[in-house]
């Protein structure tokens, strides 16, 4: 057991935080929902970083750090899949890849090169031909995209679609933690500045404690998150996908109480991380499905 | 104690049923675009001047006032229903909520007669003037002023999150006469004065609901005050207690709800998990109804409501949380076009616990109101 970071991870890190740094702020006039990240997805591209968990000296555990590192950032590019899903694939799949859950609308979905599609219990995978998916406008953070005409697809073996379906668990959980963590940072500075009542609103203990819980939760869907990736077990993917949706749940609606009416802006940049929040709460069966996995792994029922 | 409606309330609810079934297109809401945009708004005087003809909007007023006396019971149920179908009176349910009683109660012979009958014949909107950049849950720290010019008030300063103001005819405006909560006063003040500006705010909750309202030497009669110089925070509880528990959000919620359900299990989509959700949604929502309806009848009484209001205000934050959050979780592609009535509830529920002051100052005043705990340190 050792929770520091290697040489390579820090070098990684210190990478990424150089790589990000520009895209910190949104463009001023962006009044949108959801913010595409098209020149963060060239640098990346560029510099090689989809394929980093297929180095020796890095693999998923670092991908998934960068996937969390990214996601603190207010765009958005389908960097956990790619990162840490495409690996695992049975044969070469070109990114950017989405997931077609029971034929809904889903994250990235106008503009994936694959589609993983989930019917059920089959899982199939699908190279897309222009003409299949189009751009669905929506509430959600991410740029989401639908099918419009279902392209040929491999069906996966039973033993690759549950580890696809490990992957994506990991994904998940990643993904959710950098979104948990900005979304917390971004709401305490509000409270750090806003005065009611003459005073700073993090001053007082009602929702110092909340945003002390929401930040306990998030923590922890980072180590969970952190050691399913490094494990790749079905075991730790499922528990760190329940505790991500299940603490996504409970922190935006808490975020956004605390923001007041300054949350319900699109000036105000919360949205951009509750609201992808929101579209991941329901993915892979929601919290109902991450519960059944977890209680078949933990206690064979 | 009796837990069923009498005869009298249901033919009632059945009648503002039917009503609603000849004159509400079932595509209403998402042709309208949101509460307080341009379509909704002209819609609402359109709905609003038919449920006046049929006697079905001022019912509970006065008959003085185009009502006909009847108690707190047909009021809230006349709410329930509306709110159930998504609201078709947008802003003007301000208007027979608390607008036309606090007239009535505080206003001058010469403002009702100007603003009732309108407010009665379903015709005009009102936008409430009360938030500021540094004043939300602290509204007593408002800056917006009003100074005494002659027989005129001059009025500087803004407003913002005002829902409506976009196509208000008039802001029903808290503005300082003089220092601390006892210098502050109401106002009425027609929109189309020169020096007001108003901007829409770009929102996750639709188009044209909230606004910055800009007043910028903004010269009003003297007859625009409303009751006396500083009696706005008075005002203000009246108004205030009358629209907190004068939204039936439960009423939507549990339809919405209901909707939810009956498409997952057509769609085969209704098992573990969502079917535990559903039920413990469903729970919030009736919960919330009881406890909002135990306040109705206080009303009916004429008791006064206590902090009771605010503990049925908070159930139905949390009826409205659980709804929201069922709907986000297992039917997402509402919110991604594939259900106008589902996603526009979402964009109502997300506010439940900010709008008309937030949930967290509600939990405040049940601690010190009605468990009598000592109250924080300032
Ligand atoms: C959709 C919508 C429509 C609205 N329409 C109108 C309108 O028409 N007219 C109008 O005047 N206003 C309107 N408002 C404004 C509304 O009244 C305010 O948003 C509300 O009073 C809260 O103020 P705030 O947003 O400034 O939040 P803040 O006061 O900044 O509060 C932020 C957070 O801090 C918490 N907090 C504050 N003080 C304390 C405390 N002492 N202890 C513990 N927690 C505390 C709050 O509970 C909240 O969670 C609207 C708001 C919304 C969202």
């Amino acid at each position: 057991m050792d929770f520091t970071l290697t040489t390579d991870q820090s070098a990684l890190m210190s990478a990424l935080d150089r790589l990000a740094k520009p895209f910190e702020f949104r463009p001023i006039d962006f009044h949108g929902f959801a913010l595409a990240g098209d020149g963060l997805e060239c640098e990346l591209d560029d510099g090689g970083y989809f394929d980093i968990a297929q180095v020796p000296e890095l693999g998923s555990l670092t991908a998934a750090m960068a996937v969390e590192r990214l996601a603190w950032l207010p765009c958005t590019v389908d960097t956990a899949l790619s990162m840490l899903v495409r690996p695992q694939l049975p044969g070469e799949w070109p990114r950017p890849i989405a997931v077609v859950e029971n034929g809904r609308p889903g994250r990235f979905v106008a503009t994936a090169k694959t589609l993983i599609l989930i019917d059920g219990d089959q899982v199939s995978l699908a190279r897309v031909t222009p003409g299949d998916v189009e751009p669905a406008e929506s509430l959600f953070a991410y740029p989401m995209g639908r099918l419009k005409r279902r392209p040929a697809a491999t069906v996966l073996s039973a033993e690759d679609a549950a580890s696809v379906r490990t992957w994506l668990r990991v994904a998940l959980a990643a993904e959710a933690t950098g979104l948990l963590q900005a979304a917390i940072a971004s709401a305490g500075e509000h409270l750090s500045v806003r005065k009611q009542f003459g005073r700073p609103l993090g001053s007082f203990q009602a929702l110092r404690h909340r945003m002390a819980e929401c930040t306990v939760l998030a923590g922890g869907v980072r180590w969970l998150a952190l050691k399913a990736a490094a494990t790749g077990d079905p075991a730790d993917a499922a528990l760190a996908a329940l505790h991500a949706q299940e603490s996504a749940t409970r922190i935006a609606y808490d975020l956004h109480q605390m923001l007041g009416a300054m949350g319900m802006t699109l000036e105000h940049p919360l949205h951009l991380w509750t609201y992808r929040l929101k579209a991941l709460v329901s993915e892979l069966g929601g919290r109902g499905g991450q519960a059944l996995a977890v209680a078949r792994h933990a206690f064979g029922h | 104690m009796d837990f069923q409606w009498d005869a009298e309330q249901q033919s009632f609810r059945d009648t503002v049923r039917a009503f609603l079934a000849a004159n509400l297109p079932a595509d209403w809401e998402a042709q309208a675009h949101g509460p307080g945009s341009e379509s909704q708004s002209a819609f609402s005087k359109k709905f609003c001047g038919a449920l006046a003809e049929a006697g079905l909007l001022v019912p509970h007023w006065p008959q003085r006032w185009g009502g006909r006396d009847a108690d707190a019971w047909t009021a809230f149920i006349l709410a329930e229903e509306m709110w159930a179908a998504g609201e078709p009176r947008g802003g003007q349910y301000m208007n027979v909520n608390w607008i036309g009683p606090v007239l009535m109660r505080f206003g001058s012979e010469a403002q009702q007669a100007r603003y009732i009958p309108p407010i009665a014949r379903g015709e005009t909107l009102w936008c409430q003037g009360f938030s500021e950049p540094e004043a939300g849950s602290d509204l007593a720290s408002l800056r917006t002023r009003a100074e005494k010019d002659g027989g005129f008030y001059r009025i500087s300063g803004q407003k913002i999150w005002t829902s409506y103001a976009g196509h208000a005819d008039t802001c029903f405006l808290l503005a300082r006469t003089a220092p601390g909560k006892t210098g502050m006063s109401v106002f009425l003040v027609p929109m189309d004065t020169p020096g007001i500006t108003v901007r829409q705010i770009p929102s996750v909750i639709g188009e044209g609901d909230i606004h910055e309202v800009f007043f910028d030497d903004v010269r009003v009669p003297e007859s625009a005050l409303l009751g006396a110089e500083g009696q706005a925070w008075e005002i203000a509880r009246a108004a205030l207690s009358l629209e907190r528990v004068g939204i039936p959000r439960f009423a939507l919620a549990s339809r919405m709800l209901r909707r939810a359900v009956e498409r997952l299990r057509r769609e085969g989509r209704y098992g573990h998990g969502a079917v535990e959700q559903s039920a413990r949604a469903h729970a919030a929502c009736e919960a919330a109804r009881l406890y909002s309806y135990q306040i109705v009848d206080q009303r009916r009484h004429g008791t006064p409501t206590g902090p009771e209001a605010s503990a049925a205000r908070y159930a139905t934050v949390m009826c409205e949380r659980l709804v929201g959050e069922f709907v986000v979780e297992h039917l997402p592609e509402a919110l991604s076009g594939g259900d106008p009535l589902l996603l526009a509830h979402h964009q109502r529920a997300i506010v439940a616990g900010i709008a008309s002051g937030a949930a967290e100052i509600q939990l405040n005043l049940i601690a010190t109101e009605l468990l009598q705990l000592p109250r924080e340190p300032r």
